[in-house]
């Protein structure tokens, strides 16, 4: 387990018109965001690539569903398809059955290594602050 | 364990196949504990690799977003009671022109 934390800002080419909340620039003295990889099968200047995207787009967006988009489209580009990419909190609470009961978000990742071998080392799950983020590629 | 009615949120995928996954799901969690969704998740995806075809992949949790690409006519988005689920089988061939987008944001329990 290796733990690195870095800002990285990545300018996105497309505009949001009708954005009411403006971002303050973030300060200098604002702490990095702690980044703990999991488990990894990817080279080491891949993964520092999926931790600087996947900060730059917690910036952006708010619904995980659009930090998912912005990674996995940002990896086809510069990678090559087919990415895919789930984000979400590592424990969700149960508070309606069991108050005190937590589990955690879970995947069975099928790489095809033995058959397709350019899938092996693609692949990357990480935990930025209260986040987990799981980037693979099948296909 | 009654799980109550399976809930589907979007869809590409044949009726029958649909259905099966839903039983999958409700079979999953009768073998194992809401708490263990992994296993779940890997219940479901082996049994469809299985049934329908290797390359399957299955997210099982309460509280995430997704961003994917499948093939045609194999995905699907479901809720099982306050489980969300996500199969939906990845493209295996290098050069793939039925693929789609989906994107889901799995609804907070």
């Amino acid at each position: 387990m290796s733990e690195e934390a870095k800002k990285n800002f990545v300018g996105a080419l497309t505009a949001r018109p009708t954005s009411d909340d403006q971002k303050q620039a973030p300060a200098l003295n604002v702490p990095p965001k702690k980044v703990i990889i999991k488990s990894a099968d990817m080279i080491p200047d891949m993964q520092k690539e999926a931790v600087d995207i996947a900060v730059a787009a917690f910036e952006r967006y708010n619904v995980e569903k659009d930090v998912a988009e912005q990674i996995k489209k940002e990896f086809d580009k510069r990678h090559g398809p087919t990415w895919h990419c789930i984000v979400g909190r590592n424990f969700a609470q149960y508070s309606q059955l069991a108050p005190a009961q937590y589990y955690k978000v879970g995947c069975d990742v099928d790489i095809q290594g033995s058959y397709v071998t350019h899938e092996t080392n693609h692949f990357v799950y990480f935990y930025l602050d209260q986040k987990a983020v799981l980037l693979f590629k099948s296909g | 364990m009654l799980e109550g009615k399976a809930v589907i949120g979007e869809t590409d995928m044949l009726q029958t196949m649909q259905q099966d996954a839903m039983d999958l799901a409700s079979k999953a969690l009768d073998f194992f504990d809401v708490t263990e969704a992994i296993k779940i998740a890997r219940f479901i995806k082996k049994e469809f690799d299985r049934m329908h075809g290797p390359g399957w992949q299955c997210i099982v949790g309460t509280d995430f977003g997704s961003f994917v690409t499948h093939c045609c006519g194999c995905f699907i988005y479901f809720c099982l009671g306050n489980l969300a689920i996500l199969l939906f089988r990845g493209s295996a061939a290098p050069e793939a022109h039925e693929n789609r987008f989906s994107a889901l944001d799995a609804a907070k329990a």
